[in-house]
């Protein structure tokens, strides 16, 4: 029985991801964690986080290969229920990405992911450390302002999503996204369940949509 | 437009030894000097807690009694404990010697792996945990000693000497994947005379990977040099950590001074 109220976090279980972190985080929040690894799992869900750690292939593979991706899809494409993507599961979210030429994204926002070019000493890949992300006004419920920093820590970067997709964005010698959204799906480049208060607050508000 | 808002990181560095205590193996913090004798400052945890209240950026874990991490239960134990009672990214090394180690690692929570003789031992090994994790999640450890002939790569707590020159290995690393350069003078660790920002310059010059530049740091000016004639992306320190009485966020306000970019509140 679940008690009325509570939050119940599905992480998506593929194999590619920090689930520890994550799971971590949204329970200091109050919420039930479980790892999803069949469909049956998202059953008493309420929101459905889907992470990535590695390189875009390695991951594509693999949520592929776990027979989740049907899953997902219905969850939020057809549902519109919410999902979180955070770092690879932001990128995935793309068509392609120039670290793995010959995999496929799932497509739902488009456009590719591209090396950040880097060539500078005060521009070093991969971009790891606490950078500005500036959100959009229709971010707004996230409830951390307009700018706030978080934690980052990757090498390539959604360059070119679908026009208006994009909710918040950051700065390391190119500008990229570092948040979309599309209907109920949420992605983000950064990685608030290390980001501290400010990521745990960007967490809750995660929760209350 | 400025090109990046990234800020320079302040990371503690946790130096962790296995210790008998009752009937229990328990990992203590420690410090030493100059690579030597490590002293007991106590529990890692209490005080990675309070590194995140005065907004550290980073922390570094290493384990330093040379055993492998596979099987060490007090070791992964406490990289567990550290990221469910802490918010923050976490870098972790001493004993990877594979790509599986550092899977296990990520899977107890680590974010980052640092791996130093297994990189001497077999180079192959970056090129291989970088195609699978990404290069962002590995991080060679380059341990220098100072001679006539320049800075020489040493290993095992700078026990050994290397034949590498550190300017020759941050190249071959880089190379090969490594996302990151954890590069540590043994003869100033725990000194608090200062980084070696001549080392820390000329790898920054020659890579395009961020440095961390390590061993040294007794005063917040050396934090600030660190930054600006090292070129380091961050800095991490030990000794200055866990013995300053002064207020770490005087600290930072000094950095910030030197119009240095780093987080001062979230």
């Amino acid at each position: 029985m679940i008690r009325q109220g509570t939050k119940r976090v599905g992480l998506i279980d593929y194999q590619a991801g920090n689930l520890q972190s994550i799971g971590n985080a949204f329970e200091h929040l109050g919420a039930e964690v479980v790892a999803v690894r069949e469909a049956g799992d998202a059953a008493n869900c309420t929101h459905l986080v889907l992470p990535g750690v590695g390189a875009f292939g390695f991951c594509a593979d693999r949520l592929s290969s776990s027979g989740l991706t049907p899953l997902v899809e219905r969850w939020a494409l057809e549902a519109g229920r919410p999902l979180l993507g955070i770092c690879v599961g932001m990128q995935l979210l793309a068509d392609r990405s120039e670290e793995s030429p010959a995999a496929e994204g799932l497509g739902w926002v488009g456009g590719s992911v591209r090396r950040i070019p880097g060539g500078h000493p005060e521009v070093r890949v991969p971009h790891v450390g606490w950078n500005t992300v500036t959100f959009a006004e229709s971010c707004g419920s996230f409830a951390v302002g307009d700018e706030a920093d978080f934690y980052f820590d990757h090498s390539y970067a959604y360059s070119d999503p679908t026009e208006g997709s994009t909710v918040a964005s950051c700065r390391h010698g190119v500008t990229f996204s570092a948040a979309v959204r599309r209907g109920s799906v949420l992605a983000v480049q950064f990685h608030p369940e290390k980001s501290q208060e400010v990521g745990l607050r960007f967490l809750r508000g995660f929760l209350s949509t | 437009m400025t090109r990046t808002r990234l800020k320079k990181r302040l990371v503690p560095k946790l130096l962790i030894k296995h210790r008998l205590m009752g009937a229990e193996v328990l990992p203590v913090l420690v410090t030493t000097r100059k690579y030597g004798a490590a002293r007991d400052v106590g529990n890692p945890v209490s005080q990675a807690k309070i590194y995140e209240a005065q907004l550290a950026d980073e922390l570094l874990v290493l384990n330093i009694d040379g055993t492998p991490i596979r099987g060490d239960a007090v070791m992964l134990g406490l990289i567990e404990r550290l990221a469910s009672e802490t918010f923050m990214p976490l870098a972790v090394g001493g004993g990877v010697r594979s790509v599986d180690d550092f899977a296990l690692l990520l899977a107890h929570g680590a974010d980052k792996v640092s791996i130093n003789g297994a990189a001497l031992d077999g180079p192959e090994l970056i090129t291989a945990a970088a195609e699978r994790f990404g290069r962002q999640c590995v991080v060679v450890s380059i341990d220098f000693r100072m001679e006539d002939v320049g800075p020489v790569v040493y290993r095992d707590r700078a026990a050994e000497r290397t034949r590498w020159s550190v300017t020759e290995w941050a190249a071959e690393v880089t190379r090969r994947g490594a996302g990151e350069l954890l590069l540590t003078d043994a003869g100033r660790d725990g000194t608090g005379t200062g980084l070696n920002c001549e080392v820390g310059r000329s790898v920054a010059d020659l890579v395009d990977v961020p440095v961390i530049l390590s061993g040294g740091c007794g005063l917040a000016d050396h934090f600030v040099d660190g930054f600006v004639r090292g070129g380091a992306e961050a800095v991490a320190a030990g000794t200055f950590f866990c013995f300053r009485d002064q207020n770490p966020m005087q600290t930072r306000a000094h950095i910030r001074n030197a119009s240095i970019p780093i987080r001062m509140e979230t």
